[in-house]
């Protein structure tokens, strides 16, 4: 028999575990329960029983209270999301902005249901609250990276690139101010009295 | 001479927001070339922290985070200096549907964050900071980790900051997806390492913050604008806006708007130049706007409301709030009731469950009720059972996220009841629904 002992996460990464305790005062080393599990997921695509334990045991804390913490949130997860794990912003001004559709299409498109991960572990799809990214909606957030404005052309080329691990990096959408104060310049129309 | 309300007005200048989406503008070389780390030298050196204080209380600037609370007083409440460890906070958990402003100063202009946290830290003799960015904000938090590790280096943060004799060092600090850590003690609670439950006030952060010991927390464009106040003083600070609301704003335009984005705008602006002139006007015919954020009761879009200026006790009076800017305008054809199903999933999900109007109310009664109404199971009387338990939700939950869902309930019946009823009587919405996803 071959030994199955996993090895723990950060036996072999004591600088990133050291890194992460220093950023806490002694008396709050407590605190650094979330970046744990983070760095844990960022490998991982998730946080299994078996390194709740080991987070547990560095920090001194019971395994309950790891899961405690970790079930409180919405982007830790239990079981591993797929390769490209796809958020799909549904609040409201993303869903004025299509959200709703794009979710048909992507459950279709996919065949998976908000919370599924494909058998491959290629995709997982999650519908999620507010992104942050209003201005720019519809937003979808694929692993760590925002894709905004997706229209549908944009969306189908995504699923395209991603079945092709092809996936390209985001442009930062650029709207308003943060495209450049001269660009957002009012119009004058102040004198425009009445709505419709 | 009169104080600048108007982005139009030739003497309005953006200020915070100016190097946005410039290139290289989140690298500390740029900062430094554009003037940064100046305001903090000149506050280290020269200045006392009580002045400080004094300079961000006479500015008159209220938390940009939605409470509105001054904040130079907020600071004027922090104990006096007794050995303890202090803290100041930074919260930049934004995570308010409509909202989007702290995002672009976290990714594009991170030292000027850095920066007013210095300030913030001296003000308050605290040498402790922690900024607690929400967890889906990848690119800002990679950016401030960045951020903070070049200004370590160059001596803007760690011992004796800038030759002054003052140590102050910051701590990042990664959500994970929870809506409920923009309250700050319940952001506290999260920092420390629990699960993110809101503590009972009193004792507020000033008493008994971080780790118990005395804290201040504050939002980031309140932060970064004490950059501003500290470096052009506060009369400049009060040549923009009112008397009961100085300075500018960030004002975020979602919805069917021409030029959707963020706008730094003076307070005391309209909201028809903030949406005609700023924003260029709608794309389509809108029925209601949303002033700051989806938890602010939703105004009909009317020459009533749009004429109201951008002012903490204006929009007070009409029955709503300032918020954090974010500006939703809901289209004339989306049903209301379709509209609100949406915002009570938000706060139904981000609920955390600790108390019971919240729980039972918010996160479990109002979905169903709603679903039912959207299924077409309307029955007579189901408006009135709904309008019932709001009444008896609101003010009563432990915090303010119940609130927060309550209010736009009500506004929207208030409004909207035809649509209420409609839904109710005829089994379907009065609004068929529309294709909104574009090419």
């Amino acid at each position: 028999m071959m030994d199955t002992k996993i090895q723990a996460f950060f036996a072999d990464k004591q600088d990133l575990l050291s890194e992460i305790l220093e950023r806490y005062p002694d008396y709050g080393q407590r605190s650094a329960v979330m970046p744990l599990l983070r760095a844990v997921q960022d490998a991982e695509r998730h946080v299994s029983e078996l390194r709740i334990k080991e987070i547990a045991d560095i920090l001194g804390i019971s395994a309950t209270a790891v899961k405690g913490v970790m079930s409180f949130y919405s982007t830790y997860h239990e079981q591993p999301v797929g390769k490209y794990h796809i958020q799909i912003c549904s609040t409201l001004s993303c869903s004025l902005a299509g959200s709703d559709e794009m979710y048909d299409y992507l459950a279709n498109e996919l065949d998976l249901v908000n919370g599924e991960t494909d058998k491959d572990g290629q995709f997982s799809l999650q519908k999620v609250e507010c992104l942050g990214s209003c201005t720019t909606a519809p937003v979808l957030q694929i692993n760590d990276d925002y894709y905004e404005n997706v229209g549908k052309k944009r969306c189908k080329h995504l699923v395209d690139s991603m079945r092709e691990n092809k996936l390209e990096k985001p442009w930062r959408e650029r709207k308003g101010d943060h495209e450049g104060a001269e660009k957002a310049k009012p119009l004058q129309k102040t004198a425009l009295k009445g709505v419709s | 001479m009169d104080n600048i309300t108007s982005r139009h007005d030739p003497r309005f200048e953006v200020t915070m927001y100016k190097y946005m989406g410039v290139e290289n503008s989140h690298k500390l070389d740029f900062y430094e070339q554009h003037g940064g780390y100046q305001t903090a030298k000149k506050a280290l050196t020269t200045m006392q922290s009580v002045d400080i204080v004094n300079e961000v209380k006479a500015s008159g600037l209220r938390g940009r985070g939605g409470a509105g609370f001054p904040m130079g007083v907020k600071w004027s409440f922090m104990p006096p200096v007794d050995g303890r460890q202090r803290f100041i906070v930074c919260n930049a958990d934004e995570s308010e549907p409509g909202s989007t402003k702290d995002r672009f100063v976290l990714e594009d202009d991170p030292h000027q964050l850095i920066e007013g946290m210095i300030i913030a830290g001296y003000a308050i003799q605290a040498t402790l900071g922690v900024i607690y960015i929400r967890g889906e904000y990848h690119l800002g938090y990679t950016r401030l980790y960045d951020a903070i590790n070049e200004a370590r280096a160059k001596g803007y943060l760690g011992k004796n900051v800038l030759a002054s004799n003052f140590d102050f060092d910051l701590i990042l600090h990664r959500g994970a997806g929870a809506y409920i850590c923009g309250e700050e003690s319940a952001l506290m609670n999260s920092f420390e390492g629990y699960r993110a439950n809101p503590r009972l006030k009193p004792p507020f952060p000033a008493q008994a913050g971080v780790y118990g010991f005395p804290t201040s927390v504050n939002n980031v464009t309140s932060i970064a604008s004490g950059v501003h106040i500290i470096a052009k003083g506060a009369d400049w600070f009060k040549s923009m806006g009112t008397q009961d609301s100085s300075g500018f704003h960030h004002v975020q335009i979602s919805g069917p708007a021409v030029r959707r984005g963020v706008y730094e705008v003076p307070m005391g602006i309209t909201y028809r130049e903030i949406i005609f002139d700023l924003a260029g006007g709608v794309t389509e015919p809108v029925k209601a706007f949303i002033p700051g954020g989806s938890s602010c009761p939703m105004f009909p879009f009317t020459d009533e409301y749009l004429d109201l200026t951008m002012e903490y006790g204006v929009v007070a009076k009409a029955g709503s709030m300032m918020g954090t800017g974010g500006i939703i305008l809901i289209p004339e054809d989306k049903c209301i009731v379709d509209a609100l199903a949406n915002v009570v999933h938000f706060y139904a999900h981000e609920s955390c469950g600790k108390c019971t109007p919240c729980r039972e109310g918010v996160s479990t009664w109002l979905p169903k009720m709603y679903a039912k109404l959207l299924a077409g199971l309307g029955e007579s009387g189901d408006l009135e059972l709904l309008e019932d338990v709001s009444h008896n939700i609101r003010g009563r939950s432990f915090c303010p996220l119940a609130d927060a869902c309550i209010m736009p309930v009500q506004a929207s019946i208030k409004h909207f009841r035809h649509e209420y009823e409609y839904i109710i009587e005829h089994g379907k919405s009065m609004y068929a629904k529309k294709s909104r996803w574009q090419e």
